[in-house]
């Protein structure tokens, strides 16, 4: 699903973002990446988005050779991967529905499929009663739910949640949890980066911990260890 | 295609509605930009007029001697009228004259006294001479100085007022640079304005700029509705501005008409050109403001 060959990303000359990384996940796998801040994790998600292009090394997405990507077909990429972002990115002047539906609008997808899809990712996250509110009448927890909805709307295979709890207090980040384990048992791979020791531990599922911009450890049913 | 279109207007009215402070603001300083772009219009037609009137005040009189024949005046008269230079002749009996001088002078008892004591008529026939510049007179003059005109004509008041008419051309001259020079002042202010409000507007939008690119829209969804937002405003602000132009210009007019005896100039200007003036400043703030959307999204885009 996901393939990294020998990929390293530079910034400047003494500004490395990662460093010859060779990863290899499975679709249905739920894997976190882990590590200490500015060791590499968002570099990852960047490059998996196309946001950053590497210096060095191939990435396939589903078989899709992504290194050079064109910016023509980059709206298409964004539209199969899933992202959630710790700092949300909501459309501050959209309503939920508006923003959820935007995603949508974007892929030219008719008015009648949009009426039908927005309700059904806003009960998978629970705010059916909230979609005509806007992003700052609602909580750091909601708002992450609106960011997941709007990540699933595309049915994407892959969905990418960069430190989605990292704004949010325990209560809703189990919520958050719940909700990205519902979607992996669904089918869709989860990448899950982030540097919460405890979600980690009680996940048991695939942990890959970076260091300074290489894999230092992979392990099937993993802990946070650094 | 249609459908991006349709949604793109939405968004653009949308965003003109939610962000309806930064909206007006927007408008508020395109209007100002206009307001003054049409203030420098109306001094404009307003220099024009003041020194067409000027010019139309200058003449030339060239009086004939007391026994100069009707054959000898119509010569000269012929001779001046060939010069294409000069547009209008007016020619005065010396009954016309004498007529003339005393309604100039009739306040003046001494001198209306004095030319009771005379027998007869001491004014001579005259010829009002008016020429496209005041700079032709000169040529004109310089054609009379003959010497089988020597005893025709008495007397000419263009070396009396060269001086101020040469003053006159200088000042009218300069009038006409400075208003140019204002003008093209004033295109830069407006261009540098503009260009910056369009690029503070956008930056405040810039954080959703890159959230529209990074759930997939194209750059052309993201651009489309910042485009149509510079039509609504480059519209609207076109249209108010006039609005505000038409009254300001009704109000004016009774007072310049006192000024230059004509009335409603600045109207019937406007009424004449409405739709090169409105055509033109439509599509300079849409170019203006379409083109520094482009240029401040560009950074933005790049997500």
């Amino acid at each position: 699903m996901i393939k990294f060959k020998g990929v390293s990303k530079q910034y400047t000359k003494d500004s490395i973002g990662l460093a010859d990384v060779n990863l290899h996940i499975e679709p249905g796998e739920f894997v976190s990446v882990v590590g200490q801040s500015g060791t590499g994790k968002t570099t990852l998600v960047k490059l998996l988005i196309a946001e950053e292009r590497p210096t060095d090394g191939v990435i396939e997405i589903g078989g899709w050779d992504i290194t050079n990507i064109s910016y023509n077909d980059i709206p298409f990429l964004r539209r199969q991967i899933g992202v959630v972002f710790q700092d949300f990115k909501l459309l501050p002047k959209k309503t939920v529905y508006e923003n959820i539906a935007f995603a949508l609008q974007v892929a030219d997808m008719p008015r009648h499929r949009i009426h039908e899809i927005v309700p059904k990712v806003l009960d998978i996250v629970g705010l059916t009663h909230k979609d005509e509110r806007y992003p700052h009448q609602l909580s750091g927890g909601e708002q992450q739910r609106v960011v997941i909805a709007r990540a699933l709307v595309h049915r994407p295979k892959i969905l990418v949640a960069d430190e989605p709890t990292g704004n949010l207090d325990a209560i809703n980040t189990q919520e958050i949890m719940e909700i990205l384990k519902k979607i992996n048992e669904f089918g869709t791979t989860i990448l899950l980066v982030t540097h919460n020791k405890d979600i980690v531990n009680q996940l048991l599922k695939r942990v890959v911990t970076l260091h300074n911009g290489k894999i230092i450890a992979d392990k099937k049913e993993g802990k946070y260890r650094l | 295609m249609l459908l991006g279109f349709f949604r793109v207007t939405k968004f653009a009215l949308q965003s003109i509605s939610r962000n309806i402070s930064l909206s007006l603001m927007t408008i508020l300083i395109l209007i100002l930009m206009l307001l003054s772009i049409n203030t420098l219009i109306i001094i404009n037609i307003l220099t024009d007029e003041a020194v067409k009137s000027v010019k139309d005040q200058i003449d030339v009189s060239i009086y004939f001697a007391h026994d100069a024949s009707q054959i000898q005046i119509d010569e000269v008269k012929s001779y001046v009228d060939s010069f294409p230079e000069v547009v209008e002749i007016e020619y005065l009996t010396e009954d016309e004259v004498l007529a003339q001088f005393r309604e100039q002078y009739k306040d003046n008892t001494e001198i209306i006294a004095s030319l009771e004591e005379l027998d007869e008529n001491p004014l001579g026939p005259t010829m009002i001479v008016t020429t496209r510049e005041p700079k032709d007179y000169e040529k004109v003059i310089a054609a009379l100085v003959v010497p089988e005109y020597e005893n025709i004509i008495e007397a000419k008041t263009f070396g009396d007022t060269e001086k101020a008419i040469e003053r006159i051309h200088i000042i009218t001259t300069q009038v006409e640079r400075f208003t140019i020079a204002i003008s093209i002042l004033f295109a830069i202010i407006a261009f540098l304005i503009i260009f910056n409000t369009i690029r503070i507007a956008i930056y405040t939008h810039r954080m959703e700029i890159s959230i529209k690119k990074l759930v997939g829209a194209n750059n052309w969804f993201v651009r489309g509705p910042y485009l149509i937002e510079a039509l609504v405003f480059s519209f609207l602000s076109v249209l108010i501005t006039y609005g505000l132009v038409i009254l300001a210009l009704h109000l004016l007019d009774p007072y310049i008409t006192i000024v230059f005896g004509e009335a409603n100039i600045l109207t019937n200007y406007y009424n004449s050109s409405i739709l090169s003036l409105l055509g033109i400043q439509f599509l300079a703030v849409l170019f203006l403001t379409v083109f520094s959307s482009l240029l401040a999204m560009r950074k933005h885009l790049r997500v």
